[in-house]
């Protein structure tokens, strides 16, 4: 691999003049970038620190920085870490940190380094290959080898006629890269081509650093738009955005996990041979942080045993086989009206009726719903920042009038003045329905937010909606929020007005090998499988499956595992295998991090078991929103050392 | 990290010969990639025929993952031409890899400021080997003047502004206040300052 760290120890004599006359020295050193992530512990920093102490100098501070030049991070860190009493500021860094570090500090800075000089722009895999950015690429005609970078003169109409036994003349090391060209041309019997080529003239002008820099800062504005981070993967949403919904068929056979949701499953509280109806409870809450289970349809318990899960292996299920009766229950009766109904009474019915966060995490809601704290807004969760899922954006369209229902029902029970429904950009067709649907409720207000991953997780839903901060380790109603999925308000709008707890929902089948993709409103515990037949099956070997979306989503090996209650969607894609290769420190996980985290480190960490190290660094922060490892130019495993990394931290004492 | 813009559809037409492979790169579409006027272009050349395969997919500069993912496209080792949308270094990679093989580059690639850092950054680092920071209370002259000077103003800045582009600021003046409010104007009174253009890879 190679090294392309960016800077340098100034030579000592330069150094001494730097110093002299100057005390007081706080130093910033920038762990290097673009090399193998082999230490923290950079040799230049200690160096200096000698050199310094050497020469009788008071250092007041040290500090050690990844990624410097990450302007963000900069100001939101380094302000703080300089003591009152440091006079000069010492950065050992490239040109960019220390430019960094001298727009946002207010004490002198200095650099006690010089940048390395490298030929052209090297890729994100620290090869030997470089590209000038020259603006007008060559390579076609060169067959693939660049005249700017390798040609020591930049030569682009052939041979200088220096090359000696086909080494330039300018370094005697370096091949000549118009003989290679000649030659790799010749392999490809396109020489022809290359004689009859008209006269190439380099454009300088290509390179409009203006319009270069006008771009940059646009990009940058609008990637800290409301938070920090995040990744556009390709959509991928056209294939089901504009499918209406249809209503799946009931199943011969649910299955009902009773475990779909966060925290402890629910204890059974029926038994094999019992006969049961849709809406009736299979299993009952066993705990705070539970929730009950509810029939989808009506018939038989014929097994409660270990079933196929999408998400932990197995679980203990309920089994139903269906009479196709379709007999609703006797305790499913409509609810008195929203206005008559006190917060308790609300509370009560989403409680009762097995109603769990549906954006996959499966947090129960009435949890939520009763924060013992003050909530002055309530976020319903229409982003949809999945890609490929268009399970909500349906759900918006198609019950418009049911999440404004369930919305106000939350912000009554929560004592909220503001209702907010948040949708991405990409939705345009949702956004205008629900305004003109709102505009005259109110207190209820529409907000169009950019697609951008992960917008909807509930940390950054909350800082761009209202500009609050959660604290680490803590929950929206910390900072007076409630956020629900957009398909949670509609289960709770359904749980009130009709009584029918959460036994179904709206789920996505797409992906590249789906012939046939679909929207489905979906009974939970109906088998994967009939899902994805009624799509038209698989139609390649060697797909991957996951439940979810290709981000958060879980890679399945069965589809023999039922609908529940979070699942928003199955989607099969590309089984892309890749080789973790060396982290080479590109910085780009912490450039997505939307928690401001730093993953490379975790995957350090993790490897050394240091356990103190990850709760040091907030590992249990991580949502695991994926970013890191979808951008990782090395493709590690990013997420899965974070989950082990977590552990780790749990069983710390 | 760099940016690409995609060739004129004329130009990169001309250069296709026989079945095409199109090889796409996503690798740095953070910061940019012209990927609506690639997926057009891809849906054209499709229209017309003579597209056996495609494959869209990150960081091509990286070789071992490069061929795994290769492995699952057959088509491409019947391709006559591997049509590559990326930067120069993802085009150099897949051309070393099928030597015998029209390699064609889709894109022209820009250089940006900061490229070098974890973030598209309003600072530029020319890496001169030699850095000015010190003389300058961290403005860089190399990058901040259009004219690189490294000894002061040229004189020719109008209102505060550049006589090469009048929408920048001048870099000298920019120092000149930055050294003033740090306390350091004296910092320039330092002998005259030569460039060293021999500093290249002297790592």
């Amino acid at each position: 691999m190679e090294n392309y760290t960016k800077y340098a120890l100034k030579n000592a004599d330069e150094l001494n003049a730097l110093l002299e006359g100057k005390d007081n020295l706080f130093v910033v050193s920038c762990n290097k970038c673009y090399k193998a992530f082999d230490t923290t512990n950079e040799p230049e920093s200690e160096e200096f620190l000698k050199l310094a102490e050497g020469l009788g100098k008071t250092v007041v501070g040290t500090a050690k920085a990844d990624f410097l030049c990450n302007q963000w991070k900069a100001q939101n860190g380094l302000k703080h870490m300089i003591p009152e009493n440091a006079e000069h500021v010492i950065v050992i860094s490239c040109g960019l940190g220390v430019q960094t570090a001298a727009a946002t500090l207010d004490v002198p800075v200095y650099t006690a380094t010089n940048s390395i000089n490298y030929t052209g722009h090297h890729g994100m895999a620290l090869t030997k290959k470089a590209c000038d950015a020259c603006a007008q690429c060559y390579l076609t005609m060169t067959g693939g080898i660049c005249p700017v970078v390798d040609c020591s003169k930049s030569l682009l109409n052939g041979q200088c006629g220096g090359a000696k036994d086909g080494k330039c003349e300018v370094c005697a090391d370096k091949d000549c890269a118009w003989e290679k060209i000649q030659q790799r041309l010749a392999q490809q019997g396109r020489l022809q081509e290359l004689t009859a080529q008209a006269v190439q003239v380099r454009d300088y002008s290509k390179v409009n650093f203006k319009v270069i820099n006008e771009y940059v800062k646009a990009i940058r504005e609008k990637r800290l738009e409301g938070w920090y981070g995040g990744v556009h993967p390709v959509e991928g949403k056209e294939p089901t955005e504009h499918k209406g919904l249809v209503r799946f068929p009931a199943p011969k056979i649910a299955v009902f996990p009773l475990s779909m949701h966060l925290g402890a499953p629910a204890n059974p509280i029926v038994a094999v041979g019992d006969h049961v109806d849709i809406g009736q409870k299979l299993g009952e809450a066993a705990g705070f942080i539970s929730a009950p289970i509810h029939s989808s349809i009506s018939g038989k318990v014929i097994a409660i045993e270990e079933r196929p899960h999408a998400t932990r292996g197995t679980c203990l299920s309920v089994v139903v086989e269906n009479d196709f009766k379709d007999t609703v229950h006797s305790s499913v009766q409509p609810n008195k009206a929203l206005e008559e109904l006190t917060a308790g009474e609300i509370i009560e019915i989403v409680k009762n009726a097995g109603i769990v966060g549906m954006g996959g995490a499966g947090f129960p809601a009435y949890v939520k719903l009763n924060p013992g704290k003050p909530i002055d807004a309530v976020l319903v969760n229409a982003c949809e920042c999945e890609p490929m899922l268009t399970a909500d954006h349906r759900v918006l369209l198609e019950f418009a009038d049911d999440i404004i229902f369930g919305l106000l029902a939350e912000m009554k029970t929560v004592n909220a003045p503001k209702g907010i429904i948040v949708i991405e950009e990409n939705k345009p067709d949702a956004i205008a329905l629900l305004r003109e649907k709102t505009a005259s409720i109110e207190g209820i207000e529409i907000l169009e937010v950019a697609t951008q991953y992960p917008q909807g997780g509930e940390k950054m839903l909350i800082k761009r909606a209202l500009g609050r901060s959660v604290p680490s380790g803590g929950l929206p109603a910390d900072v007076g929020a409630c956020v629900s999925n957009v398909s949670t308000v509609k289960a709770i709008a359904d749980a009130i007005k009709t009584g029918m707890p959460l036994v179904e929902r709206v789920t996505t089948v797409t992906g590249k090998y789906i012939p046939n993709p679909m929207n489905f409103i979906v009974r939970i515990g109906t088998p994967a499988s009939e899902l994805v037949e009624a799509c038209g099956g698989i139609s390649a070997e060697d797909v991957l499956i996951k439940a979810g979306g290709p981000m958060m989503g879980f890679p399945q090996t069965t589809l023999d595992t039922p609908i529940m209650k979070g699942s928003n969607g199955i989607i099969a894609i590309d089984n892309d295998e890749t080789e973790p290769a060396e982290c080479i420190k590109c910085g780009r996980c912490v450039d997505v991090c939307p928690m401001e985290l730093k993953p490379l480190h975790y995957f350090k960490l993790v490897g050394a078991q240091d356990w103190q190290g990850c709760k040091d660094m907030k590992i249990m922060d991580c949502m695991e929103c994926r970013c890191c490892e979808y951008i990782c130019s090395s493709k590690l495993p990013l997420v899965t050392m974070i989950k082990m990394g977590k552990n780790g931290v749990r069983g710390l004492k | 990290m760099l940016i690409t813009e995609l060739k004129s559809k004329a130009i990169i037409k001309a250069q296709l010969v026989g079945n095409v492979f199109v090889l796409v790169c996503h690798g740095c579409k953070e910061i940019h990639f012209p990927e609506q006027e690639a997926d057009a272009l891809i849906a054209e050349l499709k229209d017309s025929g003579i597209v056996t395969g495609t494959l869209v997919t990150d960081y091509i500069c990286n070789v071992e993952n490069l061929k795994l993912r290769l492995q699952k496209q057959p088509a491409i080792e019947n391709a006559d031409t591997i049509l590559v949308l990326s930067c120069g270094v993802g085009v150099q990679t897949v051309a070393e890899m099928f030597p015998a093989k029209r390699v064609c580059a889709g894109c022209d690639t820009y250089a940006l400021p900061g490229f070098q850092g974890v973030t598209p950054l309003p600072h530029n680092c020319a890496q001169c080997g030699e850095c000015f920071l010190n003389l300058t209370g961290g403005i860089c002259p190399l990058t901040a003047c259009s004219k690189g000077l490294v000894n002061g103003q040229c004189g020719g800045a109008k209102n505060g502004k550049c006589e090469v582009d009048p929408d920048m600021e001048c870099g000298w003046e920019r120092i000149q206040k930055r050294l003033e409010k740090i306390g350091r104007l004296d910092a320039l009174k330092c002998p005259v300052q030569v460039r060293n253009y021999a500093t290249d890879e002297q790592a």
